[in-house]
């Protein structure tokens, strides 16, 4: 590669008060190649992401494009030299529609708009990443999967010369992913510099060229993707070697059946769901985004009620109505959309930690017993390994994986007698996901039970006993973790095989 | 039907929707009241609403920001006390002059807010409901207790509002209405066509994209209280000539008026979407029911306020409702459409 590369970072830092987000980074992209980059979550991928387009400054080093020193004052000057970014969670204007969001950062372009021609040019950059979309409606109706293929539209409006792809495929089903990638492969195939960041490892090793691994902001090693292998990528990211994350632990099943579902309804949503649930089982909930899996948990936890079929909670025969009442019955859910459902973001770990069981720190007066609520958030955050040097920390500034644990520890206070788990380690990196399992793990040891939403199929397998697929909205079957493979499962999931 | 239902935008349809509940008041109020219809019924409301329909217009130019003025109503009332002033000293100065003179004296007001809230990010509805007060105080210092009154300010002033213009079915539309109607009529183009004013919805609708899609947030906030106070400044103008005495309370209350207007017209409070012409028509409906109250005879005078209240609370929930359902509606269509679509894939 003796190339020009597209963009360089050269020996850059970056410092917010006292602590380095990154330093001496170097980077060097070029024309054509994905270069996936991988770190666990506060490696510094953000800032890094955030210097090339712009909305940070580096403390000292230098940027570069083409070969020459450029200084990116903001996300419009590295937009107007070719550099764009798509995101997890696609930044899209809900109001506007496709066409308005694909030319709304249009530079250069006249003042006064002309939407014919706008129209028909936003048909075809959608046209052009392979998708079809109604360009004349609004964005907030889309899922999050045509959202994304509308930011790749908008930033293939304009010149792109580096595309950078930050988890864009961690909301998505497994065929969306697929179609992402093919996305991505065919603009580096026609000369623009990709950059993927994925903690889907698989992915990597799927599309990328070439993987640059960081961690603690420093670059640790730049490979061809050939020369690599998962286990040492994974050593290179946490500094040690681990052992297999996706380990498989023994069940501690007891024969006792906490939960009976049988023929579980909610019309129009999901059909005849049935199965049971022991005391000390994971029973892990597999399939493809649209197969309903959280409506399922929705309904377990009454927030939206069953039109039909029967639950036996403990043996009694209830009708879920609300989550005020799964709550009473011992039921917690731990919901996916951590940012809507699961926290309030500018409040402190402490009092996020306490939400659910607020009842239980009252002072004989009815005031909120200070003293006590802080005494269970330490100790959660001891016991879940929360990174934070205090208990007044706002959750917001938590890393994602941080933020899973304080929203787990929420619900684990509350000592339920089963757990919803809603994609627990959606979005957080290694490290954190291999914790995670281990709490659920200690969970279901101490006496709980455990239902866990995954669309991560090593996760699957690591975690359930026993696997229910489902597929848009029924019950394909329910596999043992044991005989089951990634592979077979997707099959299921698909509608390719049945359910042995 | 269901073909326009199904092509009409949640916006056009709340059009048609305040368009039908205004005829729908009218029929009401003229079946409760003897000699509804006549020609000061239509010059009353549309005198009315050209004050209105600019201040609607400019507080939606705010919210589409995901912001609001309260201080609009003071903006209203000190440019209008200025303009008297000015123009009684001076009574043979242009009208051009003065139009601009008034853009300009509005806009700084707006100057002040829009600094403080973009550059300051200070939330809008502390620093206007501040403004609000301080804009009023100055107001009081300015005139020095004195007031504007009619006679002082010249004759082509004060008989502009009733200037006729055209009739239509008898209907005789007048200068001020016909001036406020253009100006609503080219905030409305715009904000549809150009590319700077697309930028007011999408701060509005998702301020943190806009920010990664390299728009400049803070500006665009900036002008949209530019803008809303240059607007502001006009219904001063507009204020003074159709009143002609100004006092220190002039525009008291416009900013509950403007929001009124705006928020029943179909603009989202959140920001991001709403329409200047659905503005207008708010503030067509407010007027309607104000105007209409005060003659009929089974409502006192003192439940007028209270009724209006109502009415505003009930459109919006109404309203509010029904697009929610709609657009609920429409993107499970378009879900099971596009399953359908890959079904056919499958298929073969």
């Amino acid at each position: 590669m003796s190339a020009i590369p597209t963009l360089a970072l050269r020996a850059v830092s970056k410092s917010f008060g006292m602590t380095a987000a990154l330093a001496d980074m170097t980077l060097e992209l070029f024309p054509g190649e994905v270069h996936a980059i991988v770190g666990e979550n506060g490696a510094g991928k953000s800032t890094m992401i955030k210097i090339m387009t712009g909305i940070y400054q580096p403390s000292s080093g230098q940027v570069e494009i083409g070969g020459a020193p450029v200084v990116l004052s903001g996300s419009k000057a590295a937009r107007l030299r070719g550099v764009a970014a798509i995101y997890q969670e696609p930044m899209v204007f809900p109001d506007l529609d496709v066409t308005e969001n694909i030319f709304i950062s249009a530079t250069g372009a006249g003042l006064i708009l002309d939407r014919r021609s706008m129209r028909r040019r936003a048909e075809a950059l959608v046209g052009r990443i392979g998708m079809t979309l109604d360009v004349d409606r609004e964005a907030g109706g889309l899922t999050l999967a045509e959202q994304q293929a509308v930011e790749i539209a908008r930033a293939l409006s304009q010149d792109v010369r580096v595309l950078i792809m930050d988890e864009p495929t961690a909301s998505l089903s497994a065929h969306e992913a697929a179609e992402l990638r093919r996305i991505a492969r065919s603009l580096a195939a026609s000369g623009v510099a990709v950059v993927y960041i994925s903690h889907r490892l698989e992915e990597v090793f799927e599309i990328a060229d070439r993987v640059t691994v960081i961690r603690d902001g420093r670059h640790i090693s730049t490979r061809p993707v050939a020369e690599v292998t998962p286990q040492g990528m994974i050593a290179d990211m946490v500094g040690r070697a681990v052992g297999n994350y996706f380990t498989k632990m023994a069940s501690v099943a007891r024969d006792e059946v906490i939960l009976s579902v049988r023929g579980l309804t909610r019309a129009g949503v999901f059909e005849d769901i049935s199965f049971d649930l022991h005391r000390g089982e994971v029973l892990c909930m597999a399939g493809l985004i649209g197969a309903r899996r959280t409506d399922v948990a929705l309904s377990l936890f009454g927030v939206h009620a069953a039109t039909a079929g029967e639950m036996r909670y403990k043996g009694q025969m209830v009708r879920m109505t609300s989550p005020a009442q799964a709550i009473a019955l011992g039921i917690a859910y731990v919901s996916e959309d951590r940012r809507k459902l699961g926290l309030a973001m500018p409040l402190p770990i402490r009092s996020n930690i306490s939400l659910a069981t607020l009842a239980q720190y009252l002072s004989p007066l009815g005031l909120i017993d200070r003293r006590r609520e802080r005494g269970t958030a330490m100790a959660y955050r001891e016991r879940l390994n929360i990174r934070a040097p205090d208990v007044e920390m706002a959750v917001g500034v938590l890393s994602g994986g941080n933020q899973q644990k304080v929203m787990l520890a929420k619900w684990l206070a509350m000592k339920p007698d089963l757990l919803i788990v809603d994609e627990p380690t959606r979005g957080i990196d290694v490290g954190a996901k291999a914790e995670v399992h281990d709490l659920i793990r200690a969970f279901v040891r101490d006496g709980g039970t455990a239902l866990v939403i995954s669309s991560d199929l090593p996760e699957v397998l690591a975690l359930g006993d026993r696997i229910l697929v489902m597929r848009e909205g029924r019950q394909m079957g329910i596999i043992d973790s044991a005989r089951a493979t990634q592979e077979g499962i997707m099959a299921v999931a698909t509608g390719q095989s049945e359910a042995a | 039907m269901t073909g326009l239902f199904n092509r009409l935008s949640p916006q056009g349809l709340r059009i048609l929707a305040l368009l039908a509940v205004i005829l729908l008041l009218l029929a009401f109020f003229a079946s409760q009241i003897d000699g509804y219809f006549n020609a000061r019924l239509f010059s009353r409301i549309s005198g009315s609403v050209a004050i209105m329909a600019l201040i609607a217009t400019a507080q939606t130019l705010v919210i589409l920001t995901r912001n609001i003025d309260l201080s609009i109503g003071s903006v209203v009332g000190f440019t209008a006390f200025a303009a008297g002033n000015l123009v009684s000293t001076n009574p043979e100065m242009s009208a051009l002059l003065l139009v601009l003179f008034c853009c300009c004296f509005g806009a700084c007001f707006g100057a002040v807010n829009g600094l403080i809230v973009a550059y300051g990010r200070v939330p809008s509805i502390i620093v206007t409901l501040a403004t609000m007060a301080i804009f009023r105080s100055l107001l009081v210092e300015y005139s020095d207790g004195k007031s504007i009154t009619t006679n002082t300010l010249p004759a082509w002033l004060t008989e502009f509002p009733n200037l006729p213009v055209f009739t239509v079915f008898g209907l005789e539309f007048r200068a001020a209405f016909v001036a406020a109607l253009i100006v609503v009529l080219a905030a409305h183009l715009a904000l549809t066509r150009l590319r700077p004013m697309r930028q007011f919805f999408a701060v509005g609708s998702n301020p943190e994209a806009a920010e990664m899609a390299g728009i400049d947030a803070r500006r665009v906030v900036f002008s949209a209280f530019v803008l809303s106070g240059a607007l502001a400044g006009l219904a001063g103008l507009m204020f003074l000539a159709r009143f002609g005495n100004i006092t220190v309370v002039a525009g008291l209350g416009f900013e509950l008026k403007s929001v009124a207007a705006a928020v029943v017209g179909g603009v989202n409070i959140f920001g991001g979407s709403g329409t200047v012409i659905g503005a207008l028509l708010g503030a067509v409906l407010v007027d309607v029911i104000d105007t209409s109250l005060v003659r009929w005879a089974i409502v006192s005078e003192f439940w007028r306020e209270a009724v209006l209240g109502a009415l505003i609370l009930l459109s919006v929930t109404t309203d509010t409702l029904f697009t929610r359902r709609l657009v609920a509606w429409r993107a499970a269509r378009a879900h099971a459409r596009r399953e359908a679509a890959l079904n056919q894939e499958a298929r073969p």
